[in-house]
């Protein structure tokens, strides 16, 4: 006995949740009878949803690299840091792996994941039959990498709370490293409501 | 107690294909067989292993979040930190929102990710009726993506190598308890799938 390619063709669906084939009744609200998910054949506006969090995303982008993500301040004077002079000042003092490690959390990944993600809503808007497994692959990509661009936050995090030695040296938090946690919040939820069977529609 | 109840058919949630799913042993997963995305993996030690596995996480949780994490030493000054204190100290310098997700993601997230697991594991090895075991099974799904320890962790090399320079850093007890906790909790979310909990609950109220 042969199975038709697509869930969707046969009338059925995969509960999100729990992983149940289901028949979905057109035209009616459908639901997981086990988990009591609210179905659909796609993510509703995946399209729309995505592209409004990515470009929410890349706004925060640029107060995320100007404005100045923490102050460190040493024996009286210090300066504010930006992503940007974050890694350089590593850089300048010998400490490549780590600086690598910032450089590519900070600012590789999320600027990988707005183009990524662009590429593939582009591609889904356009139907291009082309290269569907590779994309999967990318999107299962973006999904991994995200998170990993907390680093930065845990770092300021980590550094507020340990130095605080009064007029010896402080760390505070700028407004920035907000920014920038926004940033990769939003990608996240983007990555999320992307939805990759699109890639796969003839 | 081994019970692998796997259900005939399965639809990918990356491309739809709706396929069968082939006859799975424990710790093996299932591809679809177009994309290649997890269809459906079960866990290697049965529910025994699962459940000892995420005591352990549980006992290290609160481990870690009770001894001080780090400290660091600049001419007999010492300012120690635990975990949440990380989060706190944002709150102290005006910045709530930040704190709230340093907060989430390091503490909150992983603790009801612990919790919840643990929830239905108990239900399904006795067989009891426990209230919320959906809802716990609902977060489940939904939590483990901001739960964040392994980027923690990271976070803490990176602020531990910064800090070297300037003065002496002290590693604390609760520091050895998270990365432990980090271990056991890759190898617990590598083998316990949501989905494969949700075909042993099944449709039970």
């Amino acid at each position: 006995m042969s199975l038709p390619r697509l869930a969707r063709e046969a009338g059925l669906t995969g509960c999100p949740i729990c992983g149940l084939v289901v028949r979905l009744t057109p035209h009616r609200e459908n639901y997981c009878p086990r988990c009591h998910s609210h179905l659909h054949a796609r993510k509703p506006h995946s399209i729309l949803t995505t592209w409004a969090l990515l470009l929410t995303a890349a706004l925060l982008y640029i107060p995320a690299n100007v404005l100045p993500i923490m102050t460190v301040v040493y024996f009286g004077s210090g300066q504010p840091d930006t992503i940007l002079s974050g890694v350089v000042h590593l850089f300048e003092n010998g400490m490549w792996p780590l600086g690598l490690i910032v450089f590519v959390a900070s600012i590789v990944v999320p600027l990988l994941k707005l183009i990524i993600l662009s590429y593939l809503l582009i591609s889904v808007q356009r139907r291009t039959p082309h290269r569907r497994k590779r994309r999967t692959r990318l999107f299962r990509l973006t999904e991994l990498i995200g998170r990993w661009s907390m680093v930065d936050v845990f770092v300021i995090a980590l550094l507020t709370t340990l130095v605080q030695m009064g007029t010896v040296a402080n760390v505070e938090p700028g407004a920035g490293a907000s920014a920038f946690a926004a940033v990769v919040i939003s990608t996240m939820f983007a990555a999320m409501s992307f939805d990759p069977r699109l890639i796969w529609e003839e | 107690m081994r019970r692998c109840v796997t259900p005939p058919l399965a639809v990918c949630h990356e491309c739809d294909l709706l396929q069968r799913l082939p006859p799975l042993s424990p710790g093996h997963a299932a591809h679809c067989a177009r994309c290649g995305s997890v269809l459906l993996r079960l866990p290697r030690w049965g529910m025994d292993g699962e459940l000892a596995l995420t005591l352990t996480a549980l006992i290290l949780f609160l481990l870690a979040n009770t001894f001080p994490f780090m400290a660091l030493e600049i001419e007999n000054n010492r300012e120690a930190t635990t975990l949440a204190g990380a989060a706190w100290a944002l709150y102290q310098h005006d910045m709530p929102w930040l704190s709230a997700v340093v907060f989430f993601t390091s503490v909150a997230g992983p603790a009801l990710v612990i919790l919840s697991t643990l929830h239905v594991l108990i239900a399904l090895r006795w067989r009891l009726d426990l209230p919320m075991v959906r809802t716990a099974l609902h977060a489940l799904g939904h939590l483990r993506p901001w739960g964040m320890i392994d980027v923690f962790m990271l976070g803490v090399l990176v602020a531990f190598v910064k800090l070297r320079d300037m003065a002496e850093v002290v590693l604390g007890p609760g520091l050895y308890a998270f990365a432990a906790l980090l271990l056991v909790s890759a190898v617990t979310a590598s083998y316990l799938e949501p989905k494969q909990l949700w075909n042993q609950l099944g449709y039970r109220q």
